[in-house]
């Protein structure tokens, strides 16, 4: 296989910007953090585009990877349980009604 | 193998777009777990096949069903759709947003000679003892570290989805 | 020629299994018949065998029904992922010495990934048909699936750390040897036999069988996830569950029996042979164990069986990865043999005791 990193980076660039896209135009703050999870996957695949083509010799990238996963795993987790919180309180997921921070 | 990586590329970038763009949640969870599995088949692409399993069973196996469930909770009675979106200011600040910085990550990266680096030649994929012995050798803290903040993920995520439905008793 | 060095094994998959889950549908119904005191079904063709072909044109001729409210790519699409999965597991499941249809250096791993994915099909057939019971139904499935995954993969971890690789055919060939070939099958081991029943009760679990099959139970949700599903459709749903069964049995018999390991299976023709002949009793004999599980036991409630996954197996497999290490790094064999065992029997007593319950008084009858 033949292709060049760049065409690795470029992928990861387009992802990245697509789920940025997401998060910022959505207004329902659950495809807000999917948004978010497509971001987290596209900079874990640039890490490892970068270790295949550099340091094949040496596994720790993909460890890193899994650390990250795992962090990525625990903030969706955790953002979740967040918006179904604020979904009791404001019965809408909304992102344009979560405008208080007083309750 | 060259066209693996532009069939497998084409499918996470429509994974990802339809991710973000359809209206009903579901089919926009189903479109991100497609995404999920481009991603993964780039990482056995990549010969990094312990890390796409490891992808494929937390992402499409924990996350998504998690993202599932958050839906199922916070679904109005009246179905899965959001509420109706308006293509405003903030729809076409964020696409420009996004555009611009896609336009300065290309060209970042096609201006820097890294970009032409090639493979050298056909790897064997990286096994599982040797992911296993760098772990132990050097890496055990950060494990540790992890599985705390695994437990407090967890234990922080009952708490708060909990919490409304004690005191409401 | 590389084409056909990937369509035999593909074939065999297909063929074989296929034909196998058509013949446990009627072997199951005529052995839950006799545990019940009855013969089960007779009428079509000598004993019955001509009862899965009756089933199949039954099925296929059958209306398919979809609710007018229903969201239509999701009801379609989740009967297929719910097939896929199971399917796929078969890859990876050695029936001969180096017979096996890929053989991936994370063999394991991968059959227990992919289970994984059948869980999204679970709670898309739920969510799709847009009815309070199949939505409840499948909630409970999806809950009782992943919770019950934990204490699987960990009992996976024992073999796995025992046999040093994730490979199905490496961790096969590490069951060979001994006397007969069978005194080295890990279920003999005091960890392996714990893994054994962790892996059986996880197994059952994941395919929602008896006595786990609250998700579709009649009595109680009327059909659970796929009570709107009518014609062909419910057929892939019942062919999913049972492939995923099998699967879960095939796995169970290459990490913890054997495999294909049995006294007279080696390399050559003739010791392959033998070899395909005990791998298939052995599955047959994990198919009938299930079977008469079902027909025995009652079925758990639901606070019951999330109780037992995360309360009793979940801290029994923890005990059992460290009892692994004790085997592991204790150099005289009999004494890892008294110590491995001693700590697994005090966590199973341990366990049990705690998680108890209350017991039943006697009850006094009135009238006698």
């Amino acid at each position: 296989m033949s292709i060049p990193l760049g065409h690795y980076l470029i992928l990861a660039a387009i992802l990245f910007t697509v789920g940025l896209a997401g998060a910022l135009t959505r207004k329902n703050a659950i495809i807000v953090l999917m948004g978010i999870e497509v971001m987290f996957n596209s900079a874990i695949l640039n890490l490892v585009a970068f270790w295949h083509y550099k340091h094949f010799a040496v596994p720790t990238a993909q460890l890193f990877a899994i650390f990250a996963i795992a962090i990525a795993a625990a903030e969706s987790a955790i953002g979740l349980a967040l918006v179904i919180a604020v979904y009791r309180h404001y019965q809408s997921v909304d992102v344009d009604e979560m405008q208080e921070l007083k309750g | 193998m060259n066209f693996a990586f532009w069939i497998i590329s084409a499918v996470t970038v429509l994974g990802a777009l339809l991710a973000v763009t359809l209206r009903n949640l579901v089919h926009c969870v189903l479109a991100l777990i497609l995404f999920f599995i481009g991603i993964a088949a780039h990482y056995f692409l990549l010969r990094a096949d312990f890390l796409g399993t490891v992808q494929i069973l937390i992402y499409v196996g924990a996350v998504a069903v998690l993202i599932l469930f958050a839906i199922m909770l916070t679904h109005n009675v009246t179905g899965t759709e959001g509420p109706r979106e308006v293509l405003g200011l903030k729809w076409w600040s964020g696409a420009a947003i996004a555009a611009v910085l896609a336009i300065l990550l290309k060209k970042a990266i096609l201006s820097d000679p890294l970009a032409t680096l090639l493979p050298a030649g056909d790897k064997a994929q990286t096994s599982v003892a040797e992911i296993g012995k760098v772990l132990v050798a050097g890496w055990v803290v950060p494990l540790e570290a992890i599985a705390v903040l695994l437990t407090a993920a967890l234990i922080g995520a009952v708490v708060i989805a909990l919490e409304e439905i004690r005191k409401s008793r | 020629m590389w084409i056909a060095a990937f369509l035999i094994p593909i074939g065999f998959i297909f063929g074989v299994y296929l034909t196998i889950f058509a013949f446990t549908t009627l072997v199951e119904r005529k052995a839950l018949g006799r545990i019940q005191n009855r013969y089960g079904p007779n009428r079509v063709g000598p004993f019955g065998i001509l009862q899965p072909m009756a089933d199949g044109l039954k099925i296929l001729l059958k209306e398919d029904i979809v609710p007018r409210a229903a969201d239509k790519f999701s009801h379609f699409l989740a009967p297929v992922l719910i097939v896929v999965p199971g399917l796929l597991v078969y890859l990876v499941v050695p029936v001969a010495p180096g017979m096996v249809a890929v053989d991936l250096k994370i063999g394991v791993l991968f059959a227990l990934a992919v289970g994984t994915v059948s869980v999204i099909a679970l709670f898309m057939a739920g969510w799709a048909s847009r009815n309070k019971f199949s939505l409840l139904g499948a909630m409970r499935a999806v809950a009782q699936v992943v919770s019950y995954e934990v204490p699987t993969v960990m009992a996976g971890v024992a073999v796995i750390m025992a046999a040093g690789t994730l490979s199905t055919l490496t961790i096969v060939e590490r069951q060979g040897g001994g006397i007969l070939n069978i005194s080295n099958w890990y279920v003999f081991r005091p960890w392996g036999l714990v893994g054994f029943v962790l892996f059986v009760i996880g197994g059952l679990a994941e395919s929602a069988r008896c006595p786990f099959d609250l998700p579709e139970a009649e009595s109680e949700l009327i059909g659970g996830y796929h009570t709107e599903y009518s014609g062909f459709k419910f057929a892939l749903f019942q062919m999913g569950e049972y492939l995923a069964g099998m699967a879960m049995a095939g796995v169970t018999v290459t990490l913890f029996l054997g495999g294909y390991m049995g006294p007279g299976s080696g390399p050559g023709l003739v010791g392959g042979v033998i070899a395909m002949l005990w791998f298939f009793s052995k599955l047959a004999g994990m198919i009938m164990l299930n079977i008469w599980i079902r027909g025995t036991w009652p079925r758990l409630r639901v606070d019951q069986l999330m109780g037992f996954a995360w309360k009793v197996l979940l801290p029994l497999a923890l005990v059992n990865i460290v009892a692994i290490g004790f085997w592991h790094f204790l150099t005289p064999r009999p004494l890892a043999w008294v110590v491995t065992t001693g700590w697994l029997a005090i966590w199973v007593v341990v366990l049990t005791k705690c998680n108890a319950g209350a017991a039943l008084e006697k009850r006094e009858y009135r009238f006698t």
